[in-house]
């Protein structure tokens, strides 16, 4: 807890936030005022704020209970009278600040139950705050708050996930931030219009994708995707870099998920182009997708980008790929199985068995034509089962032909197999088509 | 539930009486908010239901009504293993462990192989099962059998069904049988060799049919069949790769030549 701070201090301290607001809003200082509403920043401000506050509180609550004592200390009396004129009415009785009310009240509650680590009600009163500060950002003209309505959008995501982990912990449901999924919605709502305020709906976008990630209520994209790609009044161009990189992101990992590659490629490869180098963190996410959407048209990343990234799960997958080798393929998938299950790429990563039964027969069609180079376009099938025994994977024959079968559909190979003879006989020309940047052929 | 079995009235009624009864009860025990081993075993025999009712649906494709009936079957169905899963996750505190849990949760991971987005609701889903589960065999069984159907492996896909699957497992695999029976053909006519039809006999054993199912399935989904040498018959290979639906509407079952699965279907009284 705070140092002990004498009521004069905490009502200094007061007056000061309450100056600085009013002056952002007069001055129309969007930066300034976005600061003072960072509650999840602990800023030096914020804490104070929170220390004069809880001052405020505790006297009140001493004097109540020196009164039942019934012992009156003369001392005391300046403090009483200092006392009763409570936070809120500071707010109250001054012209300056009470148009404000409705935002600077739940916001001083919000900013004490923070320090507090009362989460819920901090989340609460914060969210009343928010609602009553889009009002009058509706009224406000030009765009001169918007830094400031992205710290509230920000802030109202955190403190909404805080509280939920609140709940959860005390055995309650935790819907907190489901609502605050609804409040952004609310001030996208607000950002879509003609004016100049429409350049922030990215960034609230943003806010809600990471919510419904998080929630894993991925379905409800779709909607503000579509506002977004679809509605006139938004020019994606206009949007600020940050927050494109970071919606492209997001809907090329929802195109992962979905298994559309091109689109998948496309996108997260232009959140990693304008990701900016320094953040590294930023792209090891984006190559944290790209990758395995890379590989699954064929494109392999050099070791030294892994290395760089720290992102060496993929390696064995890469060497697997390479070599044609099926059992280090499920190796490394079960190896990491969870890390690849929770991002979600697991099942995009197991599909990749089909290129390594390319590369390995590849390998064999190789080898004969080093032996005879006239009969090395057919091969037995017995000879991939033995290829396939020495990687300890124990196939028959029927499904050796059953993998040739899918091969050849899906032009991985150009040739035929011959059930009778149990061969399999490749086109001369180009027998192992590469993908060339698209995906296999469903 | 041995209503269910009872040959007196048709399936459709019985399904409609027990389908309402279960959303009573469900209804009931969520406003109640009631947890506990008792519910848990509730809820196991009301997706038992669900998943039985959806083998006889899907077995009696006839009539328009079926699809809808079947369509809000499924829905109850994901309600009620959604529920029970719940349940599980909150009664772990006790020290039980379910013994059907893994079961249960591999029906949810084996209808999976029906929906669009699976990544993602794979991956949401598995976050939250434990451990213990993931290494079951239950578990590890569908699994297999989900990237055997993505990867299109149909001969592991329909012996290893065949082989593994628990009746209800199979209840809910065995629509997608004959969808992974027609990549085969498909596979087969497209990569075999011209001059030699791809025996029917053959066909047959890999795909677990009658030959003359396996002869009807080529022929709805418009393969040719010659007749080799007077006496064998293949399917004629063609570089056609579209898979064709088959020329009726709604798909022709045909059933798994196992008599495995025969004496499942037999002792399905026993499992209720």
């Amino acid at each position: 807890m705070a140092a002990y701070m004498s009521m004069g201090e905490a009502h200094r301290r007061i007056n000061e936030y309450l100056n600085r607001f009013s002056d952002a809003v007069s001055y129309q200082d969007g930066k300034s005022l976005s600061r003072l509403l960072s509650i999840s920043s602990d800023s030096a401000t914020l804490l104070s704020l929170a220390d004069a506050l809880n001052t405020f509180q505790s006297c009140y609550s001493g004097i109540l209970t020196v009164v039942l004592c019934k012992h009156v200390m003369l001392f005391i009396y300046v403090e009483i009278f200092i006392c009763f004129a409570d936070a809120n009415r500071v707010i109250s009785q001054s012209d300056k600040y009470s148009q404000y009310g409705d935002i600077l009240v739940p916001i001083f509650r919000a900013v004490r139950s923070y320090r507090l680590r009362n989460l819920v009600e901090s989340y609460l009163a914060f969210e009343k705050a928010s609602n009553a500060f889009i009002q009058e950002f509706r009224n406000w003209d030009s765009a001169w708050a918007l830094e400031a309505l992205y710290v509230v959008a920000y802030e109202i995501r955190i403190l909404a996930e805080r509280a939920d982990v609140e709940l959860a912990s005390i055995g309650k449901n935790p819907e907190k931030l489901k609502g605050a999924g609804s409040f952004l919605m609310k001030v996208f709502g607000v950002l879509a219009g003609k004016g100049p305020k429409r350049v922030g709906a990215l960034y609230v976008t943003c806010q809600l994708f990471k919510i419904y990630f998080k929630l894993g209520t991925v379905h409800l994209c779709r909607s503000v995707i579509r506002s977004i790609e679809t509605a006139r009044i938004f020019d994606f161009e206009e949007f600020p870099v940050r927050d494109k990189v970071t919606y492209m992101y997001y809907t090329g990992r929802l195109e992962v998920y979905n298994e559309n590659f091109p689109a998948a490629d496309h996108k997260l490869s232009y959140a990693l182009t304008h990701c900016t180098e320094r953040k590294e963190a930023n792209i090891r996410m984006i190559l944290k997708y790209l990758i395995p959407v890379k590989l699954s048209i064929g494109i392999l990343p050099k070791t030294s980008l892994l290395e760089k990234y720290n992102l060496n799960e993929y390696s064995d997958v890469i060497l697997a790929l390479k070599r044609g080798d099926l059992r280090l393929l499920r190796h490394a998938l079960n190896e990491h199985e969870d890390r690849f299950l929770r991002s979600g790429v697991y099942l995009v990563l197991e599909k990749l068995e089909l290129q390594v039964y390319q590369r390995l027969v590849k390998k064999i069609y190789i080898i004969q034509k080093l032996k005879d180079p006239n009969k090395a376009h057919q091969i037995k099938l017995d000879v991939i089962v033995k290829a396939l025994q020495w990687l300890e994977m124990d196939m028959d024959v029927d499904e050796v032909e059953c993998i040739m079968s899918i091969l050849i559909y899906k032009n991985l190979v150009k040739g035929y197999f011959a059930h009778k003879s149990k061969v399999a006989v490749l086109s001369k020309q180009d027998p192992f088509p590469k993908l060339n940047g698209k995906p296999v052929n469903s | 539930m041995s209503l269910l079995h009872s040959s007196e009235r048709p399936f459709e009624v019985v399904h409609d009486f027990l389908f309402d009864r279960t959303r009573s009860i469900r209804q009931d025990l969520s406003m109640q908010n009631v947890t506990g081993d008792q519910v848990i075993h509730m809820y196991e025999r009301m997706v038992k239901f669900h998943i039985i009712s959806h083998h006889h649906l899907h077995r009696s494709c006839g009539t328009p009504n079926i699809a809808s009936i079947s369509h809000l079957n499924m829905e109850q169905l994901m309600k009620a293993l959604t529920t029970l899963f719940n349940l599980y996750e909150v009664n772990r505190a006790s020290n039980s462990t379910y013994k059907n849990e893994a079961e249960f949760r591999s029906f949810y991971l084996l209808l999976l192989m029906g929906s669009n987005n699976q990544g993602e609701s794979l991956s949401l889903w598995l976050k939250r099962v434990p451990s213990v589960i993931m290494k079951s065999k239950e578990i590890c069984f569908a699994r297999r059998i989900l990237r055997y159907f993505r990867l299109g492996n149909y001969k592991r896909f329909i012996h290893t069904t065949e082989d593994e699957a628990s009746f209800l497992q199979y209840c809910i695999i065995e629509p997608y049988i004959n969808e992974v029976r027609m990549l085969a053909l498909s596979y087969v006519s497209y990569g075999g060799y011209k001059l030699q039809p791809y025996p029917l006999v053959r066909l047959s054993t890999l795909l677990m049919m009658k030959e003359s199912d396996t002869e009807s399935l080529c022929v709805d989904c418009g393969f040719e069949i010659s007749t080799d040498d007077g006496s064998e018959k293949g399917l004629v290979s063609t570089k056609q790769s579209v898979i064709c639906k088959p020329t009726k509407g709604v798909q022709k079952y045909y059933p798994l030549v196992s008599a495995k699965i025969e004496r499942l279907s037999a002792e399905l009284s026993e499992l209720l």
